[in-house]
């Protein structure tokens, strides 16, 4: 990692006893959305005797080291490299590690879950009806597929399901099972094959 | 079938040999048909050289009269009989009910299609699109490298079409046409019942 924050110097985590470290850390980690907006007050703030402020920055830095490591999924190896430019001893540096190792996958969904500016999809409930009469025409006989399509996200990064109701006939049925079954169908080529083995 | 007084009066002047002969009732039929399943309103349409002899309060409530007697029988799916009935308690001889009976029998159909498109529904999918990429990073994260598709359902309510976007990964798709085929094999099996 070639940036580091440029507060580091200045975090007070150089007084840290490992145990406390420990500590502080796990409660972030948990909630890695934007800022940390829990005030680390009574806790770890008091325990250690530095301001708050001191506490603060400390987290953030931290944050911003386990999340640029688990972006770029560095090896063990790189991750020591880069954690030992700051100057901890080498307890402390082993204790980052353990974390980094323990947490990295967990971030890495964390991350890939913030908002994405494109629905997904989430499920598709179906029921088959016949229609036999509306307000302008008296005995139909239709038979009408109605579709409720659940998507996730949508750029309001919510995490909530959008619900959208949607109808087809069964012809148009059969020629969107073809369609997708053609699109299934498009990764087991050689071309998709081979793209897939060489970008890694 | 019921009918409103002033489609009964509307329909009695037009079996009326005497405001309408036999040409200008073939035309008032066939304008009738023609003015229901034209795309746009045509102010025009009762503007026809057979009709220019007849009164034209009597002409536009004989049109109106009839076209609302055309909605009627096809919504109730009105079969020879009724309309038979119907139109001679009204008056119309034999030979006018043939006249607008097989006027009937030839634009049924259409008109049929006409009124079961009035109505709100959700909107139809008339059709998909999808294309297969592969992510291989983002802003958030770095070496993704999983192949996903953007699937694109068109859909029409209402002659406004719109495009419903989503993306889902290979397990997502197979799960998706998995259960289309549910729906289709029910379909199936409905049928033939």
């Amino acid at each position: 990692m070639k940036e580091q924050p440029p507060h580091w110097s200045r975090t007070g985590l150089f007084k840290v006893e490992p145990q406390h470290l420990n500590q502080t850390l796990s409660r972030p980690l948990r909630n890695l959305h934007p800022a940390p907006s829990e005030p680390l007050r009574g806790g770890p703030a008091g325990k250690l005797c530095v301001p708050v402020e001191t506490v603060q920055r400390g987290v953030e830095g931290l944050m911003y080291l386990m999340t640029e490591s688990s972006k770029h999924m560095i090896s063990k190896v790189d991750f020591l490299d880069s954690v030992l430019v700051l100057g901890f001893g080498e307890e402390l540096n082993q204790i980052l590690l353990q974390l980094y190792l323990q947490h990295h996958s967990e971030i890495r969904s964390i991350l890939s879950q913030l908002p994405s500016n494109l629905p997904g999809y989430h499920n598709l409930e179906w029921r088959l009806d016949v229609q036999l009469a509306s307000r302008a025409i008296r005995q139909q006989v239709v038979p009408v597929l109605t579709m409720r399509l659940l998507l996730t996200g949508g750029g309001d990064g919510t995490g909530e399901l959008s619900r959208r109701v949607l109808q087809t006939d069964p012809g148009t049925l059969l020629h969107l099972i073809s369609t997708l079954e053609g699109a299934l169908a498009a990764i087991k080529t050689n071309h998709a094959r081979r793209i897939f083995r060489n970008i890694k | 079938m019921e009918l409103s007084e002033s489609v009964q009066r509307g329909l009695q002047s037009l079996a009326d040999p005497s405001s309408f002969d036999r040409r200008s009732y073939q035309v008032l039929v066939d304008v009738s048909f023609r003015s229901l399943l034209s795309s746009q309103a045509d102010p025009s349409v009762l503007d026809q050289p057979e009709l220019k002899q007849i009164d034209q309060i009597l002409l536009k409530q004989s049109h109106t009269a009839a076209t609302t007697f055309i909605l009627e029988a096809v919504k109730q799916n009105a079969d020879k009989s009724t309309i038979s009935s119907c139109l001679e308690e009204l008056s119309f001889s034999a030979d006018r009910i043939e006249i607008f009976y097989s006027t009937h029998q030839e634009h049924r159909k259409e008109v049929e299609r006409l009124l079961a498109s009035i109505g709100r529904c959700p909107p139809h999918i008339h059709d998909a699109s999808w294309c297969l990429q592969y992510h291989v990073k983002n802003d958030q994260v770095d070496k993704i490298n999983e192949p996903f598709y953007l699937i694109s359902l068109n859909t029409e309510k209402e002659r406004s079409s719109d495009d419903i976007n989503f993306t889902c990964t290979v397990e997502q798709l197979q799960d998706l046409v998995g259960k289309l085929k549910d729906a289709a094999k029910s379909v199936e099996k409905a049928s033939q019942m």
